[in-house]
């Protein structure tokens, strides 16, 4: 009994509606405990100041002032997260799979890699263009029926859906 | 708590949720643009529905931080760039099948090229901070 629950928590795959509401339940808690809204992409600009010769920007002086802000836990934290969830489930280390795209496309692994690399460039510099990733508009901003979040999350999908069907047709063979 | 311990607990709890639901996997975001799979809608939409019941419970708490301050919503401002930017963000999601945070749940599962989708927002976000520099208003 015990251990089919434990199973069910920590080995399993989730309903999408219990992952649904942790995910939910986290922007109540951290204004309750930290008044502090949920937002994952603005801590880029952390690890910017971290990794990259940045700190004459006066964007991120301004913004950034403390580089390991909390920020930088959060991210460390979600990464872990990650890991825990996988060792559990038993597929601890590295793995070079993406799904579809490693088992249709069969590109060099350096090509893959810059795909992957810009579709990350146009996630970041958007994000920051736009104040706020999925997390940040379309959970938090959507949940507080924030009008400029519903306008940025529409965008967000209609450029996913548009970027989705055009990777499928040129490099998935047109089928799903 | 310590508010960097206390987010690295949230981030943790976070971090597992995504990888759970499938959040952190390509075909599960790729699937859900092309209208194949539903899954990730799901948790975007229960997420969203718990998130407003909640804070319209915490709104009511006598005290509705534990610190004792009035609450703080941030509101995203909408600038005039903001839905070009949302735009470029949504053709970097369909491509690497990944989002800010379910990149960091990729790469806690060990995959190799969710580091590149990482290391790529991070050189998009330094990108940012150099076109601010003569573009003030983005």
């Amino acid at each position: 009994m015990i251990a089919t629950l434990l199973r069910t928590i920590f080995v399993d795959p989730w309903p999408f509606w219990a992952g649904g509401m942790i995910i939910g339940l986290l922007v109540p808690l951290l204004y309750y405990y930290y008044n502090t809204a949920l937002g994952v992409s603005t801590g880029y600009g952390n690890l910017v100041k971290i990794f990259l010769p940045s700190r004459h920007l006066e964007w991120i002086k301004t913004k950034f002032p403390e580089t390991w802000s909390w920020r930088v836990y959060f991210i460390i934290g979600i990464i872990l997260g990650g890991f825990i969830s996988s060792a559990l489930a038993g597929n601890a280390g590295l793995t070079t799979e993406m799904g579809r795209f490693t088992d249709t496309v069969q590109w060099p692994g350096l090509l893959t890699a810059i795909y992957f690399f810009v579709g990350g460039v146009l996630l970041g510099l958007g994000a920051r263009i736009a104040g706020g990733c999925t997390s940040g508009h379309s959970i938090h901003g959507l949940a507080n029926l924030h009008i400029s979040s519903m306008l940025a999350s529409a965008m967000f999908v209609i450029g996913g859906i548009i970027a989705a069907n055009l990777v499928r047709v040129t490099l998935l063979g047109g089928v799903w | 708590m310590d508010k960097k311990l206390g987010f690295l607990g949230f981030g943790i709890l976070f971090g597992f949720a995504l990888s759970r639901v499938g959040a952190s996997d390509f075909d599960l975001i790729l699937g859900m643009f092309l209208g194949a799979d539903y899954t990730l809608i799901g948790v975007i939409g229960i997420a969203v529905v718990v998130g407003f019941i909640g804070m319209q419970l915490i709104k009511k708490f006598e005290q509705p931080t534990i610190s004792g301050e009035s609450l703080k919503i941030s509101y995203k401002e909408l600038k005039p760039w903001s839905l070009v930017g949302a735009g470029i963000f949504g053709l970097g999601w369909g491509i690497s099948g990944a989002c800010p945070g379910t990149v960091l749940a990729q790469l806690g599962e060990g995959k190799v090229f969710g580091f590149f989708t990482f290391a790529g927002m991070i050189v998009g976000t330094y990108i940012y901070a150099r076109l601010k520099e003569e573009r003030p208003e983005l």
